[in-house]
Formats: structure tokens, sequence, C-alpha cells
């Protein structure tokens, strides 16, 4: 479960003080387990800036996040543990296999011996990459180098998954599989938090919608009731509805 | 404690993984191994040639044609007459212009026993004519020497008479010490190759994830930034001890091919002085391992990188330089990361006993160093600067 408490985040110009940038202006929202709840915003609402802050990158000037119980604030490392991350900009390293690259994951999150062969052996199958496990990644396409880092931030079985646009540049087969694998996940009850613009995908995948429009919390609900709150039929309408009111609906 | 180790060990594993797997910039990055030892047999062959060898003179004789017995004794000591010079070098004999005036009135001294004067023209102060005068000089002695043995011989007269004080030399140098610009130029380049060839892999390993992407990625990882940087830091060191070594093995198999008690000179680096040169580099490669990724990180971009960390070459060429210029140093001088190393392989290549003190001390220094900048690069990855940086 992952818990963000009326997050402040402010960047300072150093130069110039009026050029102050208010990125989260008291953001609160939660993220449940066996939810997939999907976070939608306006480029520049300050999704990134709390991802990047629940991360444990960034400090928050006021309020704080909690993974599992765990202050992100006080012990960053032991949060992380708790988290699979796709992150917004995802590099491969482009020497070694993609084998490799997951093994390497999975030992930074502490695996080891046969169990961290048979972690990866699975997530290998679940996401139908063993074809191209012992290729080294460079040249591998975007819907490959997507599967590469699912699998990497997956293979430890984490109780919470965060992705940042996860479905940017995929086609649709590759989304599928993405999406095959979230529901699979919240089946078992993991907590899933994903960020994106596709307001399909947000409606046909999510549980709940968090709607963030200048670093706060503009509505959130299951997407029917947003649609019902801001009296319309698609969410897109409803999207673009609920972040132009200055107030916020139903924050 | 044990999930520390694990961790550790992935992440020295991926590094060295990508490290040996770039086998272009590996190349480039030992080359520089490859390089110095061709350049010390090169230069040391050109030397011996000098110092060995005596390449002809051209003199212009005046009145060569009254003194034909030392214009042949100059001639078996390769000192000919300026009308032999090749036309390739005439240009350079025609401006040394050395003149050896023989008077007319040679042979009939000669036969009277009279003392002779024949004149040497040339320019004393020229370096390039020093080495000929010196020549000319030995020979016209040697020639005079000899026909006056004979005279006295004729005479009955014991020619040791001549000679009643002989100074014997006996050379103390060692004979490690006799070749010395072998061993200058090898502390050098041990110097350089410390430095320059973990770069490549420093900078990648740092701006260059950073710019590939993967940087972000490792930060969100359950991981603390100390042993990601001391992964990174034993990637890029290993390479740079691997240069070291190299440079110490191909020079003592290249310095084999020459054959160097032409000039009387030994050169050889036995396992021991070997291996406390390996000991007395080590903490140098891990601390330029450090200042390479410290600097990579505190710049933009790779670009940035790859020219500001080229400049951190310089330094160990620039300070053993100053240390030769300089005739005071200050104590703390000795105790300083490449100062300090300097000066102890200068002993070790001189035969000096090795200061053990010393060695100590300024690995000591270096080493703290070392830590200190690791310490600061791991703070760093921490800050929200950093984070940032990266989009």
């Amino acid at each position: 479960m992952i818990e963000v408490n009326n997050l402040h985040k402010k960047f300072i110009d150093k130069k110039d003080k009026k050029n102050t940038v208010k990125a989260l202006d008291g953001l609160s929202f939660t993220a449940k387990d066996g939810e997939i709840t999907g976070m939608l915003g306006p480029n520049g609402a300050g999704k990134t800036t709390c991802l990047r802050t629940l991360y444990g990158l960034l400090s928050a000037d006021e309020g704080d996040v909690t993974v599992d119980g765990i202050k992100v604030a006080e012990n960053p490392i032991a949060a992380r543990a708790k988290l699979g991350i796709f992150p917004d900009k995802f590099g491969l390293y482009e020497r070694l296999t993609a084998y490799e690259q997951i093994d390497y994951f999975a030992s930074i999150h502490g695996m080891t011996g046969a169990s961290k062969k048979q972690a990866i052996e699975q997530v290998l199958k679940d996401l139908d990459m063993q074809e191209l496990a012992h290729r080294k990644t460079v040249g591998f396409s975007q819907g490959q180098r997507m599967k590469v880092t699912l699998a990497q931030s997956l293979v430890h079985q984490p109780q919470n998954f965060v992705l940042d646009e996860p479905t940017r540049g995929l086609d649709v087969m590759s989304t599928r599989v993405l999406r095959n694998h979230l529901a699979k996940f919240k089946a078992k009850g993991h907590c899933i938090l994903f960020s994106s613009h596709v307001m399909q995908e947000v409606a046909a995948l999510c549980d709940r919608v968090i709607i963030v429009a200048n670093g706060k919390l503009a509505a959130q609900g299951t997407p029917q009731e947003l649609c019902d709150l801001a009296g319309e039929e698609h969410l897109e309408d409803a999207f673009v509805k609920l972040i132009g009111s200055d107030e916020g609906v139903a924050a | 404690m044990r999930s520390d180790l694990i961790q550790l060990k992935a992440l020295v594993l991926k590094e060295y993984k990508e490290a040996f797997r770039d086998k272009r910039a590996l190349m480039v990055a030992l080359m520089f191994a490859f390089m110095a030892p061709i350049m010390i047999m090169v230069g040391s062959k050109i030397a011996i040639e000098k110092m060995v060898e005596q390449p002809p003179v051209y003199i212009k004789f005046t009145g060569a044609e009254y003194a034909p017995n030392l214009i042949s004794h100059l001639a078996d000591k390769n000192l000919l007459a300026f009308a032999d010079t090749p036309t390739a070098d005439k240009v350079i004999w025609d401006d040394r212009n050395l003149i050896l005036n023989i008077p007319e009135d040679y042979a009939r001294n000669m036969a009277q026993g009279k003392p002779i004067k024949v004149y040497l023209k040339a320019d004393f102060n020229d370096k390039a004519a020093q080495t000929p005068i010196r020549r000319i000089n030995n020979a016209v002695r040697e020639f005079s020497l000899s026909i006056g043995y004979k005279r006295l011989q004729l005479r009955g007269v014991d020619v040791r008479l001549l000679n009643p004080v002989r100074l014997v030399e006996q050379d103390t140098a060692k004979p490690d010490a006799t070749f010395i610009m072998i061993s200058m130029t090898l502390g050098l380049y041990l110097m350089m190759a410390a430095f320059m060839s973990g770069l490549s892999v420093a900078i990648d390993s740092s701006a260059g994830e950073r710019e590939r992407n993967v940087l972000e990625m490792l930060l969100c990882q359950p991981v603390s930034t100390l042993k990601i940087v001391l992964a990174k830091l034993l990637g890029a060191a290993t390479i740079s001890v691997i240069g070291v070594v190299l440079v110490l093995i191909l020079t003592s198999v290249s310095v084999s091919f020459i054959d160097l008690t032409k000039i009387g000179a030994t050169f050889s680096l036995g396992v021991s002085t070997t291996i406390v040169l390996i000991l007395l580099l080590l903490p140098i490669c891990f601390f330029a391992s450090a200042i390479q990724l410290f600097v990579a990180f505190q710049t933009k971009s790779f670009k940035e990188a790859q020219s500001t960390v080229g400049m951190i070459i310089g330094i160990p060429a620039f300070v053993p330089f100053v240390l030769f210029l300089m005739d005071d140093r200050p104590q703390w001088l000795d105790w300083m990361p490449i100062a300090g190393q300097s000066l102890i392989m200068e002993d070790i290549f001189k035969g000096v006993e090795v200061n053990w003190l010393a060695m100590l001390a300024t690995s000591t220094v270096t080493i703290a160093l070392t830590a200190t900048l690791v310490f600061a690069v791991a703070k760093k990855l921490k800050s929200e600067k950093v984070v940032m940086a990266l989009s």
C-alpha cells in the first residue's frame, strides 16, 4: 500500500527567487493493495515529481510518503525494497544480455542461488521473452526494451509496483502483455500505481483514478464515478473538465 | 551483512562485465600500456647509438697535403674531409664550419722535431659542434703522443717516465643507476598509465550511464549510493592496475632486447622491485579513478566529462616535473599522492633502499583522500541536484 500525505515541493531557482516552481502543493492519495490505481494529469502537473519523491530521490518540503507503512524519507532503502519501479526514462545496459540485466536487479534486491534463478525463469516465461534472454540488449526494439525493464522491476515480486507512463511507444501486442501482467499482479493482491496519458487504457484497467493538477489532487474515484462527477460520458471529457476547474471538484 | 555482500558482488560483477565487454574502449585504454615500452625501447636505442658509435665528422682542412699521416689518422677515427660530405648533410657541416688549419712548414718542422701548431677554428659554444671538437682534440693528441713515444723509444727512454701519476677511476654508481633515462621515463609512464588506463571506464560508468538513463533506475533501487560508487571505483581502478602491470611486464621484456652492456648499463626489474612498484602504485590507481569519477559526476554531460577528465591526465606528468625543478621542497610534499610516489620510484630506480615509512605515509594519505572522494561522490548521488540533472 502506498500512502501519499499532503506533499509539498518547491523548486527554487537560486539566482532568481521569483522563478520558483511549485511542483507539488498538498497532494494526498492512497493506492490500496489489490487495486490498480491510475494517476492522470496534464504535463507538468507534478506526477513525475510525486513519483520521484515516492522513490526517495527527492525529499518533500512538507508531508510524507509511506510504502507499506515505511516512511520513505526516513528509510528510503527499506521502502525501495518494497517497490518495483518502472521509471519515466529507462535505459538498458547495452553490453549486458537481458538475462544478466534481470539477474543484476534481482541480486540488488538480495536474491541469490536457486530461488533467484527460478524467479528469473518465471518472469521470463510470464513476459514471453525466453528467446530474448541471452541476447545483448543493444538494438532491442522499444517493446523488447519495455519487457526487459518490466522484467527487472518485477523479478523480486514487489508488493508495490509503480509505473511511470509505461505504454509510451508500445505497440498493441506489447501493451496487452503489460496489461495482462498488471491484471495478474492485481489478482495476487499487489498494489499497482501507474501514471498515464492514455484515457482508454486508464478506463479499461484502473479500479481507481486520481487526477492531479497543479500539484494537487483534483478528483478521485472509479472511472465511472469521475464521469458521473463531471457529467460527461467519456473519461477524456471528464478529465478535461475536472482539471479545468480551479478549485477541483472533489478535492 | 550477507545481503550487503550479495549486492556489492552483483554491482561489481556488472561493472566488470561492462568494462571488459567494451572492447574498443578497453583497447584504447590499454594502448598506452603497449606504447610505453616501445617508446622506451626506441628512445634507449637512439641513446645507445649516440653514446657508442662515432658518426662521421666532416672537417674543412686547409693544407691537408702537408700532413698525409695526420689526415689518415683522423680518417681512421671517422673524422673526414669536408669534400667527402654526402650531399644531404652538406648544409649542416658547412654551417658547423669546423676548420683545421695545417701550416705549410708542417713537414719540415716534423722532420726537425720542432713543435708544430695546428689550428682548429670553430664555434666552441655551439652545442652540436662540441662532440666533434672533443673528438678532433683527442685524435690530434693521440697522434701527437704516438709520435712522441716513438721518438723517445728511439732514444732509449722508457715511455712510462712520462706518466708518473696516473688517475684510476672507480665508478661507485650502482649499475642500475647508470641508465637513469629508462628508469625515469618508466616512472613517468607508470604514473600516466595509472591515470589513463581506467579513464574511459570511469567516464563511461558515471557520466555515460547517466546519459543512457540507467543511473536513475539504479538510484531507485534499495542499495546505498556508497556501494554503487565503490563498485564503479573498483571497476575503473582494476583496469588502471592492469595498465600499470602491463607497462611493467612489457617494459621488462622489451628492454631485454636492447644490449645495454654496450654502454656499461644494466636494467632489470626483479620480482621484488616489481612487487614494490605495484604496491606503491595500487593506491594511486584507486586515487586516479576516484578523481575521475568525482569530476565526471560533477559535469553535466558525457562530452563535458570527457574533456574535463581529460585534463586530469596532465597531473601525473606535471607533478614530477615540478618536483624536479624544486630544490627545497617542503616536507609535506613527500606525503602527497603522486609526488610521494614519484619520489619513492626515483629511489627505487636509483637503487637506493626504499624508505618504507615514507611509502606507508604517502600510501595512507592517498588512500584517505580516495576515501574522501568516494564519500563525496556517494553523498552527491543522494542530492536532489543530481536527480534533477537526470532529466
